[in-house]
């Protein structure tokens, strides 16, 4: 798809343009074509999964879409203006947070100066400078932020370790961690790169709460990256799918489930549990052969 | 015209020659060899001594200085230090080749002492032979060095290209990781790497020697020169970085043709040249977003990378989340300002003098806890921001007559855009690359400004009166001291306020930072100015404390020398500071008066010695030595860690996995910490 064709559309009366928007996005690393002419949209309050199996160009997609990496074709918006060529911290501006696969912590900081750091840059930006001169610094925090530090650090279980430095956090502390750090910047929209990883089925369900009663109560959207196919299935109001780079599947997660596209790609026997059934039978079957 | 290019090839040869070695070695190991010209000196030294001292023949010299020396060197290295750096991280690296560089030169002359005449000669017979090539002349010295660079290119090249050794080395600089996996052993190709690259810097030192002089202050200068050719080869490309270093020296020398040394504008453009190249590249290359730190090795060789020891990290990560006003650091702090204040009193004037510029020292000292500590970065150029203050402030206050403390202050001020503009231009391209612009910077400066009259008057500088208020060395001290203390002060706010958070948060992670909405080259300017400011406040006192500005004392050899101490006793601490200024001051005058006049340099060497063993001890001696204390308080009184020692609660998210506590090992990597690792490409989508 041309670029020409993605020219920003303005939101038509009574229509809400996306808060975020992939229109033929191409990332190419010499030779090796990592997304190709991808289109995604995230609306308002609305939960999106993006799956696909290792190397589908996830990952890559996220980079772009948080300014991290600027694609070889193709446009992003944020609230239908195009935002290709602003930076990470613009984006952040407009209201676009992120978390990474490999959690992306600062090891030397604790666990709620990371919360603190987040929400100031959101509401304090200007401290950066005037902490120098008025010696905040020995203060101690205002009300307001340490409300609300509080509550991210009950609602996402990190109150026994929230004095701890980041550095030597188990995987998945470090990934609610980022969430909530994520979450402390009071995003519009929240990219998560596999936020189940690390995480064992109990703990997977209690974040999955969280990250709907955001969508709920505060107005996020939410994208999402996901090996967990039931959860990304469960939760999402769409599912795209990639596949060596190229969207093969969109549509509900219904849909999707029965694309046999992404059934032969991605999903294939893993959500049909009796044609895996059929498959350990016939691998038990060999093996005794 | 030909006799300018010919002679400007003779120096463009040592320069590329300097370069090359440079590149192949950091593209063969992975480390930028920040220690070659204290490698040059040392083999130069060696055939000076073999040569002239020992009276044998150029040939057998020249051999066995070259051939079985060198590579010793080199092989001693590698395996003392370097192999040991292999998988460290750029900062540890960059600090491990600045202590070597400190301690090597020193220990040289401990056992061949530094010669009178620093005027060597090279590898052509005396007298010089002379020769005639197109109508124009060359001597048997230029000779010498065409012919070294022709060598050096053909086995180089020859072996790099053409024989199974340099697939080895190829492999090696492709992917560490899986060429050991195929059967080669690193360790062996690196050991021969080493070798090679200690005969290299030692062919430049001795080809160097007869027109630049056999001293540490020379080499340094050539290394710094050959900097601006191996920026400009992007660190990696062996014919551009050879190509360059070849133009820069036809360019100096085709120059004096058309400008007059000896005029005031000759003067100042000829040693800016290699800067000017520097500049033009870096400019160009920022430009076209070509350059940055460059990830080296195969994803496999990223995914294993010890990207902790960093000395900054380290100490922040065991140390640094302790925010409480009082905690055991704050107290230890009281304890050695109090000791340093109660010793004025105690000492006879000379000490009291000695320690007064100690302090001042280490007023200076307090841009490296910022730069590097804070900052996590290798600024070279800190002295000569402290020299800049030095000269400047001396200037307000010959030629307006300021009182010298508002002087001081004033001066400061005018130095930080200066730094401002460097990092500006240096930061968003990586660590390597700050730390060689800022030391060519600063060898730039010292032969523009500090060495030319009015500013050097004969090496004594301009004089620099200390306040009224002040003139005593007990007084001094006590002022510098209540200066330091304020300093001090500043800095523990800049860590606690917003600005620090920030600071930490681009430090670990440039990608979770700037997703937080955080500018990494904003928040690295700002941490920049404050250390350059803070640089030039303590030149400015250190100037105040000698009565003068003493040029000299502003060396980048010298910086190297400072940042060696101060990362000896800790990155991240204003009190390590503080004894390290001390310290860097009274133990040579210690060892002088109480031990022996042959060994006041063993301090020296001592600290570079400290420097290298960061990939041991990245935390500093002072912070070592305080969490032995704490834990031996604890295991006294049976009281456990703080939060930041307990082990993670049962019952954490993802606590069921082994989980260690940092203090364990400083130097595990994220990735074995569970944490922050980063995966550039290629990682799972």
């Amino acid at each position: 798809m041309s670029t020409a064709l993605h020219a920003p559309q303005a939101a038509t009366p009574g229509t809400e343009a996306p808060r975020l928007e992939a229109r033929g996005v191409t990332v190419r690393f010499g030779g090796l074509v990592a997304n190709k002419d991808v289109d995604l949209a995230v609306g308002s309050q609305q939960i999106v999964g993006l799956v696909g199996p290792n190397g589908a160009g996830k990952s890559t997609l996220f980079a772009v879409l948080s300014g991290l990496l600027r694609p070889t074709s193709g446009r992003v918006f944020m609230d239908g203006e195009d935002v290709t060529g602003t930076s990470p911290q613009k984006r952040a501006a407009r209201g676009l947070a992120r978390t990474f696969q490999h959690p992306e912590l600062f090891s030397s900081l604790s666990v709620r100066e990371h919360l603190v750091l987040a929400y100031r840059m959101k509401n304090a930006k200007s401290r950066i400078w005037t902490d120098l001169l008025n010696f905040r610094g020995f203060a101690s925090s205002p009300k307001a932020e340490d409300q609300r530090v509080d509550e991210l650090v009950e609602s996402l279980q990190l109150g026994a370790i929230q004095h701890r430095p980041a550095a030597g956090l188990p995987l998945g502390s470090a990934r609610l961690l980022e969430i909530a750090r994520a979450l402390a910047r009071e995003p519009r929209v929240l990219l998560l790169d596999e936020p189940s990883s690390g995480l064992d089925v109990r703990e997977t369900e209690e974040v999955a709460e969280v990250l709907k009663s955001v969508v709920r109560d505060h107005g996020v959207s939410l994208l999402m990256v996901e090996h967990d196919v039931e959860l990304v299935l469960g939760m999402s109001d769409a599912v795209h799918v990639l596949d060596f780079g190229v969207k093969i599947a969109g549509g509900t997660p219904a849909e999707v489930r029965r694309d046999p596209a992404v059934r032969a790609a991605y999903l294939g026997e893993e959500i049909e549990k009796p044609a895996v059934q059929r498959a350990e039978a016939e691998i038990e079957q060999g093996e005794l052969a | 015209m030909l006799s300018y290019v010919l002679a400007g090839l003779g120096l463009g040869s040592i320069y590329a020659i300097a370069a090359g070695s440079l590149v192949i070695t950091y593209v063969a190991s992975g480390i930028f060899n920040l220690a070659f010209a204290a490698m040059a000196y040392s083999v130069a030294r060696f055939y000076y001594w073999l040569l002239v001292e020992e009276g044998w023949g150029i040939v057998p010299s020249a051999l066995v200085s070259l051939f079985v020396f060198a590579p010793a060197l080199g092989m001693f290295l590698y395996a003392v230090l370097f192999r040991h750096l292999r998988l460290r991280s750029t900062l540890v690296k960059l600090m491990a080749t600045v202590g070597l560089s400190v301690a090597l030169p020193p220990l040289v002359q401990l056992v061949l002492e530094q010669p009178t005449n620093t005027q060597a000669p090279g590898l052509a017979p005396r007298p010089l032979d002379v020769f005639k090539v197109f109508g124009s002349t060359i001597n048997a010295d230029q000779l010498a060095t065409y012919i070294g660079l022709v060598v050096v290119l053909v086995v180089g090249v020859g072996l790099l290209r053409f024989t199974n050794v340099g697939l080895k080395v190829r492999a090696l600089v492709d992917s560490e990781a899986l060429t050991s996996l195929s059967g080669t052993s690193p360790g062996r190709v690196s050991l021969g790497v080493w070798a090679a690259s200690a005969t290299l810097a030692g062919l430049a030192g001795i080809l160097l020697a007869p027109t630049q002089g056999l001293s540490v202050q020379s080499m340094t200068f050539l290394m710094s020169a050959a900097f601006a050719a191996v920026v400009a080869a992007k660190l990696r490309s062996l014919p551009l970085a050879v190509a360059v270093a070849l133009v820069m020296g036809v360019t100096t020398n085709v120059l004096e043709k058309f400008i007059d040394p000896s005029s005031e504008f000759g003067a100042v453009i000829k040693p800016a040249i290699p800067f000017i190249f520097m500049l033009l590249f870096l400019l160009f290359y920022a430009l076209r977003g070509q350059a940055g730190d460059l990830v080296a090795g195969g994803a496999l060789d990223r995914a294993i990378a010890t990207q902790g020891g960093d000395p900054s990290v380290v100490s922040a990560v065991t140390g640094g989340s302790n925010r409480r006003i009082l905690n055991p650091s704050v107290l230890a702090g009281v304890v050695i300002v109090g000791i340093v204040f109660l010793m004025p009193g105690m000492l006879d004037k000379f000490w009291s003098g000695l320690l007064a510029t100690g302090i001042a020292i280490a007023i200076a000292l307090l841009s490296y806890t910022l730069v590097t500590g804070e900052g996590g970065m290798v600024w070279l150029s800190q002295i000569t921001f402290a020299g800049g203050g030095a000269v400047l402030s001396a200037e307000l206050v010959r030629n307006w007559g300021w009182e010298p403390l508002v002087a001081v202050l004033v001066a400061a001020v005018f130095i930080v855009p200066v730094g401002v503009i460097l990092g500006l231009l240096t930061i968003r391209l990586g660590n390597l690359y700050v730390a060689l612009v800022t030391l060519t910077f600063g060898s730039l400066i010292t032969t523009l400004v500090f060495r030319r009259d009015p500013y050097y008057n004969f090496g004594s500088g301009q004089p620099m009166p200390r306040p009224e208020y002040s003139t005593t060395n007990d007084d001094f001290a006590y002022l510098a001291l209540a200066v330091f203390v304020i300093l001090a002060i500043l800095i523990v706010n800049v860590r606690r306020s917003t600005a620090g958070l920030a600071m930490s948060a681009v430090r670990f992670s440039e990608n979770g930072a700037k997703t937080l909405g955080i500018s990494v080259v904003q928040t690295k300017v700002l941490v920049s100015g404050l250390a350059t400011f803070t640089a030039a406040v303590g030149g400015g006192f250190i100037a105040m404390s000698n009565g003068s500005t003493l040029p000299d004392s502003f060396d980048p050899a010298g910086g190297l020398v400072w940042l060696a101490v101060l990362v000896t006793m800790g990155a991240r601490s204003n009190i390590a500071a503080l004894i390290a200024g001390v310290m860097f001051i009274m133990m040579p005058q210690v060892f002088q008066t109480y031990v022996d006049h042959d060994y006041a340099d063993i301090p020296i060497i001592l600290f570079g010695l400290g420097a290298l063993g960061l990939a041991l001890h990245p935390e500093g001696v002072v912070a070592q030595t305080g969490n032995n204390i704490m834990s031996l308080v604890r295991k006294i009184t049976g009281r456990r860690g703080s939060d930041g020692e307990t082990p993670v609660p049962p019952g954490t998210p993802g606590a069921s996995g082994p989980v260690r506590s940092e203090t364990d090992d400083p130097l595990l990597t994220p990735a074995t910490r569970g944490e922050a690792a980063t995966i550039t490409a290629g990682g799972q989508a």
